[in-house]
């Protein structure tokens, strides 16, 4: 899959090199003689792996589905007559692909529209994610001592909440839509980006090249944002592309058990747990958005396995 | 207030917890347990097979096959008709004297005497037996002196109940209830012999009555067989040579042995299965209205909902619920589109009444559009169904009774569904009066009278009447039935009564819920009674 033959292969290894990051400067004007850096390394990777490209085309896919799905289907899930009960349950037809469910509404409309939902939890969750982990991470990784036992230990106590199960416990005091399950899932997620960063703050921060920074008068600022930061950035990307999926997954899992989104929102999760309970009799009821949910989830794993591999190769 | 007070409501929730767990593995033998005999499905009951303590379907089975009160409902019309009872009399429509017909007697050859009903009737009303039937007795003078609604009773019988020789006694009640001798039929009523007092344990492990069957053995998880009682003095013998009952945790399992000729009868039919139940049974399917009414109640406390004008926009509701398309759709024809405030299956003479309602219980979009508007519109432009949704399929038929208001009044998503998630929740928040839109209403008869449909539920101050509906015309009615003593004026007032509640629709009728039963190609002259149980003892095998 991946040209091991890459020029920059064994400097791509090595994350910890000063010029690493302010390479990629130098990389875009020379094509041919490419000096190879981490993110040029890795892109011209992704570039090549199938993986990538089916997973980056479907996500692409789902976000113009959930930005505008108006393109997609003419109906609206919101359109208070569009229900129509004498159709109820009937199978997929040319003019109604995905059949109807058991209230006459059509199931290729609502699976259109269910995907803002999920898209919106997957980023608002993974970005909160990311800002609050990170921010943290930083923290207590500079400032080390007491601070950093405390935020090491409150992290500590998240950590060990199993992220659905306190999702259940939390959401089940709550009005539940996209937004506060976002919020919900991120509150349980962070702690993991919060000990990638703070390793990755430790392990850097006394390198000779930080010193140097430091030596010639750089602040912290300075230093972080241009040696601690693109350093860590890297492994903190990888888990927010995978860990994506795994809250859309969660978020259908929460719905699923009526906790999550509630009516008269939709969602695939809410869709396949209303479908389940006939799903012997009209199965496509709960093919439909159970498809959707699983290639949907499938897209997003993808790209961040693939990210991952680029970025971190010494994990193959 | 009159009849039943106790809670229905847990009844019916607990009826219908054990119609989706009931039942278990049975698998023995097949359906072929002798000559003659019918094999049944069951499921163990709930309580000890006490007459008064029986509430639920499965114990009422057995019930109706070991014991005769002094009425029985018939399983055709409904009609309350002497049984042990020669005659019941009264002058004042308070005072009853009830005169034993002869020749009765237990299986164990007691004879059945005014004193097996009254102290029949004092164990079910002492709180200290805490028997799930004793409200049925809070009519009868001395009541709560046996059953003080705190502390321990200073006696140990009604002061209303004298028994004046052993064919006689009298029934003293604390208010005139003209209809009350048609409650007899309730097995509450049942007389008991001396040996479920002397030896409790032994009767309950092989209860002895006076009814067509006698139990054979009765092993709990597994089943029990009955025998038909050859010596039975009634004139509604066993037309078979018994009845085996089989416990099955899944109705499921149940159908399939049906369907496999091990079994002879399954009542209540499993939703799953309802798809091809004609193909598999073809008339051999049993799908008829039990005594369960659905309602959609308006808080009538909330002035927004209660003020004069508002009864057009109540009615307009109603007439924006296409009944036929939900219970077809939603329901597999599992329920009967409602014409009245009672239940068909109550029969035209016992009160049921398919014009009751009339046009305000039939779908049209466009005078519902017309009705709400000349009452002012919803209030606040909209309506908030609420129910709770850990049950049966409250939400869906919720979610299709709003989308059926919706696409009726074409103004937008004015109907809206607020599931509550648990039915404790959802009963705190009803009979607390918090709600402020029209809420689910269940309501389970006792027994196959009028008056249960319409008293606890809409008689101002009624312990049922969530709605705090109140009209003095209503209540009138109510009060002149319950004086007639004529049963047929009563009825024909009752349903005067019912009128009024057409006019001001203070709840919705829905639909009735259906009792089901498959039966195999053994058996014939199968039919279910008002409570939805198999009349066992007209069944014959071929």
């Amino acid at each position: 899959m991946r040209d091991t033959t890459t020029v920059g292969d064994e400097l791509t290894t090595d994350t910890q090199t000063a010029g690493a990051p302010s390479a990629s400067k130098h990389a875009k004007p020379a094509k041919k003689e490419r000096e190879a850096s981490l993110w040029s390394d890795a892109m011209g990777d992704l570039r090549r792996n199938p993986v990538f490209i089916i997973g980056a085309v479907l996500v692409l896919f789902l976000l113009v589905l959930a930005a505008v799905p108006g393109l997609f289907t003419s109906g609206s899930p919101f359109d208070a007559t569009a229900c129509k009960l004498q159709d109820s349950l009937k199978t997929p037809s040319s003019s109604h692909w995905f059949g109807y469910d058991i209230q006459g509404c059509d199931v290729y409309t609502r699976t259109v529209w269910a995907a803002r939902n999920s898209v919106i939890v997957g980023i608002t969750t993974t970005t909160l994610v990311l800002l609050v982990g990170s921010g943290l991470g930083l923290i207590a990784g500079w400032v080390g001592g007491f601070v950093d036992s405390v935020l090491s230990r409150f992290t500590e106590i998240f950590f060990a909440i199993p992220v659905l199960l306190g999702g259940m416990l939390i959401m089940s005091g709550l009005q539940g839509n996209a937004w506060t399950v976002s919020v919900v899932l991120a509150t349980l997620g962070w702690p993991q980006i919060f000990r990638i960063m703070r390793s990755s703050v430790l392990q850097n921060k006394n390198n000779d090249y930080v010193m140097a920074a430091r030596a010639l008068g750089a602040g912290t600022w300075r230093i972080t944002v241009r040696h601690i930061l693109p350093n860590a950035v890297a492994p903190v990307i990888v888990v927010g592309a995978i860990s994506l999926g795994v809250y859309i997954s969660a978020e259908a899992a929460l719905s699923y058990l009526g906790i999550g989104v509630q009516p008269p929102g939709i969602s695939w999760g809410l869709m396949v747990s209303d479908a389940s309970v006939r799903w012997l009799q009209a199965p496509h009821v709960l093919l439909f958005p159970a498809a959707a949910l699983s290639v949907t989830v499938l897209a997003f794993i993808m790209v961040g396995d693939a990210v991952r591999d680029a970025l971190d190769p010494k994990l193959r | 207030m009159r009849g039943a007070t106790h809670a229905k409501w847990a009844a019916c929730a607990v009826a219908v917890t054990l119609a989706a767990t009931a039942c278990g593995g049975g698998s023995d033998s097949g359906g072929d347990g002798g000559a003659g005999i019918v094999s049944s499905s069951w499921g163990d009951p709930q309580n000890p097979l006490e007459p008064a303590n029986t509430n639920e379907v499965q114990g009422g089975k057995v019930l109706d096959m070991l014991f005769r009160g002094l009425k029985r409902y018939d399983p055709k019309t409904g009609e309350a008709k002497d049984m042990v009872a020669e005659k019941i009399e009264t002058t004042d429509s308070q005072n009853f004297t009830i005169t034993l017909k002869d020749g009765w007697k237990f299986s164990n050859d007691e004879p059945v005497t005014a004193q097996s009903f009254v102290d029949a009737w004092n164990y079910g009303a002492d709180v200290r037996n805490k028997q799930n039937n004793a409200p049925f007795f809070s009519d009868i003078v001395g009541y709560d002196d046996l059953h003080p609604k705190s502390g321990d009773p200073k006696t140990k019988t009604m002061s209303g109940l004298v028994v004046k020789d052993p064919k006689t006694f009298t029934v003293a009640l604390k208010e005139k209830f003209s209809t009350w001798p048609e409650t007899l039929g309730y097995q509450a009523f049942s007389p008991l012999p001396k040996s479920f007092f002397t030896d409790h344990a032994g009767w309950l492990n092989k209860p002895v009555g006076n009814g067509p069957y006698t139990v054979d053995s009765y092993t709990k998880g597994t089943g029990m067989k009955l025998r038909a009682w050859d010596a039975y003095p009634g004139t509604d013998k066993a037309q078979n040579g018994g009845v085996d009952l089989k416990v099955y945790t899944d109705n499921n399992t149940a159908y399939t042995d049906l369907i496999s000729g091990n079994l002879d009868l399954v009542d209540d039919v499993p939703a799953q299965q309802l798809k091809s139940v004609q193909n598999d049974l073809g008339d051999r399917y049993i799908n008829q209205p039990a005594l369960i009414i659905q309602t959609l109640t308006f808080p009538l406390y909330d002035p927004q909902w209660g003020k004069e004008g508002m009864e057009k926009v109540r009615r307009g509701i109603s007439r924006a619920i296409n009944r036929d398309e939900i219970t077809k759709q939603i329901f597999r024809d599992t329920r009967t589109p409602a014409k009245d405030w009672t239940s068909p299956a109550l029969g035209e003479q016992g009160g049921f009444s398919a014009t009751a309602c009339g046009d305000a219980c039939v779908y049209d979009p466009a005078e519902a559009k017309k009705l709400i508007q000349e009452g002012g519109g919803l209030p606040g432009g909209k309506v908030t169904l609420t129910s709770n949704v850990d049950t049966g399929s409250h939400r869906e038929w919720m979610d299709a009774v709003c989308n059926s208001i919706n696409n009726a009044l074409g103004e937008g998503p004015v109907c809206t569904v607020n599931p509550i998630g648990t039915f404790a929740d959802f009963r705190n928040q009803q009979s607390g009066f918090k709600l402020t839109g029209p809420f689910r209403s269940g309501w389970q008869a006792d027994y196959p009278l009028i008056q249960n449909f319409l008293e606890p539920l809409y008689y101002t101050g009624a312990s049922s009447n969530y709605g705090k509906f109140s009209n003095p015309e209503f209540d009138k009615l109510v009060d002149q039935a319950n004086q007639e003593s004529d049963a047929a004026k009563a009825t024909a007032t009752f349903q005067d009564a019912e009128k009024i509640l057409a006019e001001q629709m203070p709840s919705i009728p829905l639909w009735y819920q259906n009792g089901s039963a498959g039966y195999s190609e053994r058996i014939s002259d199968v039919t279910l009674n008002q409570f939805s149980v198999p009349v066992y003892d007209q069944i014959k095998v071929s």
